[in-house]
């Protein structure tokens, strides 16, 4: 299966301080990737590298074919990032705020097919006609999940997909996230909470101290520090 | 610790941030240098200045009695006799030479002239109202730049009651001096003003002040409003971005960087506009009625009028000075962290539209020292509001070289931007840059180097 995305000996460092310590992994066309680890490890900075915001300080990134550093702007046209605490423009109707984003990635009736389906993905009825500011939690990470679908990117990025979010809102995006994969398009989330990582990635890696200690399917993974689930692996391999 | 006190506490500390703290030693300060130039300033106006006499009725009684008493006024007022003639000289030049007159003022350091009809005496002992003819160059400079107009007439003033006295005691019951010419025997109608090289009758230098005041001091005002309006603008801009956590969204749209900072340029710069003209329609009104009542004065009569060339040149100095704030504010804005931040950071661009405002407003540029000429040179703000004034005075060179100045300012700014907007700066700070880092973990402990 192709690479849809390669991190080669991947370095970040701010100041005198190296937040990312030399990073390599990939993911495959259609994966459900995790990137996991304690806070402050290192995931957030390797997604935003990953998605242009940060500049790499050595190593590589490819992305669909596409060189980080080299082709920003290319990969900018392809991929589809979900920052964690992400909002939306406040005096904006989620609708309004739908047709805003489109207007980057299509024109005319393509345009109107991806704001209708983004709406359709949200799935907040006629609160869609609501002001953004009068949104729940749930309801607005659902605007911006739609936000970052309905342009059909080939790569999304999603940090902390469902933090702070309850049990059926949670549900209802891992959901959505499982279906856009199946129709092909390649997902990297990076989550604190194990669970969700289980049931949801098809491989992971966990990230500690800026550098991958693990990486595999999570079956493997459990098998090879004989655990139970993968907070028991998260644990070992961060204690050992 | 009471709960009031806990609270209040609390409060203070989340509204005394250094930020804001920095932007009231920063006003004070601006406030106290602006006093001291000004009273200068004022010091200047209303120390007595000296006055030229050309006197035309060198054979005539009233007019050797009229500078008796204007020596005399000043020796009331504090001029040592030995020094009477260095205030009140008695100018070579010809009477009616109005250009070797105005020549003479300037050369010898006066700042206005009266002049002596040469039937001065032979009018009022016939009862007819003696004329003295009063001259001035105007020097554009700022408000205070009125007071030259108000010596002369104060002078001729007293020198009007003085013979008004005298005429009416030796004359109270002779039929053919009219009621009128004994209450006012001098006619000080004529006035003649330097203006630019070319003396002009019938105006003088409080009216033209009076007058540019409605027209070129406005333009200051309006510039000051519109930079801290766009400012503040494009600051909460930025800060509303970061605080409602859709910066990160919006930089990784298939976008390139220019385009995002082009836009909230130009939205800013259309914002300003807007702001502007309706500043510039409502202070128009109101300057105008302020004024209106005082002079009336037309000053294109008088050379002083924008032609097309300048009006352009006005604009373009107007557009790349909103250019150079909009760029500044771009910068500044990318350090915000929210949109409370935001607000303290409208500040140093507050103040630099400010300085220049109140600099121009009450000195003027010509009277400014070397150094302060510099500092306003280098605000990018001063040239669009003292260039109405540079424009009509006729000092081009002042025009082109704010202009050469505010392309090369205003460009800088941008590339700046972009440069900013292309780093991780914005979404980082500054607190990870490797000098900051360096800088905290010198003098900030090993707590913040971590």
């Amino acid at each position: 299966m192709a690479k849809a995305l390669t991190v080669t000996d991947v370095h970040k460092v701010y100041g005198d301080r190296e937040a990312v310590k030399g990073i390599s992994f990939d993911v495959e066309e259609g994966e459900i990737f995790g990137l996991i680890g304690p806070n402050g490890a290192g995931k957030t900075t390797t997604l935003r590298m990953i998605c242009t915001l940060l500049q790499i300080t050595s190593g590589t990134i490819n992305v669909c074919g596409y060189d980080v550093k080299e082709q920003a702007d290319d990969v900018r046209k392809i991929i589809s990032y979900l920052p964690e605490d992400a909002g939306a423009y406040k005096d904006l109707t989620g609708r309004s705020y739908l047709k805003f984003m489109a207007e980057f990635f299509a024109d005319g009736e393509k345009k109107d097919a991806m704001v209708k389906r983004g709406i359709e993905i949200a799935n907040l009825g006629d609160r869609i006609d609501s002001e953004v500011d009068t949104y729940s939690k749930g309801m607005m990470r659902r605007l911006l999940i739609a936000r970052a679908i309905m342009p059909s990117p080939k790569f999304a990025v999603m940090d902390e997909v469902t933090s702070g979010l309850d049990v059926l809102n949670a549900y209802e995006i891992r959901e959505i996230i499982r279906n856009i994969a199946k129709n092909g398009v390649t997902v990297l989330i990076s989550s604190h909470n194990m669970f969700e990582v289980e049931i949801l990635c098809h491989r992971i890696a966990m990230i500690n101290e800026g550098k991958i200690v693990l990486s595999g399917t999570p079956q493997e993974l459990k098998e090879k520090y004989n655990a139970s689930n993968l907070e028991e692996v998260f644990v070992k391999a961060v204690t050992q | 610790m009471s709960h009031l006190m806990n609270i209040t506490k609390k409060e203070l500390k989340e509204i005394l941030t250094p930020g804001a703290v920095m932007s009231i030693v920063v006003v004070m300060l601006m406030m106290c240098c602006i006093g001291v130039l000004i009273n200068g300033e004022i010091s200047d106006a209303s120390k007595l200045s000296s006055i030229g006499i050309v006197n035309g009725d060198e054979e005539g009684e009233y007019s050797d009695l009229a500078i008796e008493y204007i020596k005399e006024v000043y020796i009331n007022n504090g001029v040592d006799g030995a020094d009477i003639d260095k205030y009140v000289v008695i100018l070579d030049a010809e009477y009616g030479d109005n250009n070797a007159i105005i020549a003479e003022v300037q050369e010898k350091g006066l700042s206005s002239a009266i002049a002596f009809d040469p039937d001065f005496s032979e009018d009022i002992t016939a009862g007819i109202a003696g004329t003295i003819e009063k001259y001035y160059v105007y020097n554009n400079g700022g408000i205070f730049s009125t007071t030259t107009s108000a010596v002369n007439e104060v002078l001729i003033g007293y020198v009007n009651t003085y013979f008004s006295n005298l005429l009416i005691e030796a004359n109270v019951d002779n039929p053919d001096y009219s009621s009128e010419f004994l209450l006012n025997p001098i006619d000080q109608s004529v006035d003649l003003t330097d203006i630019n090289g070319t003396v002009y009758e019938g105006i003088t230098p409080y009216q033209i002040s009076t007058t540019l005041m409605g027209q070129t001091m406005m333009i200051p005002l309006i510039i000051m409003i519109i930079i801290i309006m766009i400012g503040s603008i494009v600051i909460s801009s930025m800060g509303n971005e970061k605080e409602n956590k859709t910066l990160e969204t919006l930089l990784t749209l298939p976008i390139k960087r220019t385009t995002i900072v082009a836009g909230k340029l130009l939205a800013s710069a259309l914002v300003g506009l807007i702001y502007g003209l309706a500043y510039m329609v409502g202070m128009m009104f109101y300057m105008g009625s302020i004024t209106s009542g005082i002079s009336g004065v037309n000053l294109a009569d008088y050379g002083l009028a924008l032609d097309i060339t300048d009006w352009v040149m006005l604009g373009i100095m107007v557009f790349l000075s909103i250019m150079a704030a909009l760029g500044m504010c771009m910068i500044l804005g990318a350090f915000v962290k929210n949109y409370k931040a935001a607000q303290t950071m409208t500040m140093p661009i507050s103040v630099l539209a400010m300085i220049p405002m109140f600099v121009i407003m009450f000195v003027g540029w010509g009277k400014l020292p070397i150094i302060g000429q510099i500092i306003l040179f280098i605000i990018p703000f001063t040239h669009p509001m003292m260039a109405m004034n540079n424009l009509m005075f006729g000092d081009i060179t002042l025009v082109l070289g704010g202009i050469a100045y505010l392309i090369i300012f205003s460009l800088a700014m941008i590339a700046v931007t972009v440069k900013i907007y292309n780093s991780d700066i914005l979404l980082t700070g500054l607190a990870q840059t490797k000098t900051v880092r360096t800088f905290k973990k010198i003098f900030g402990g090993k707590k913040h180097a971590e």
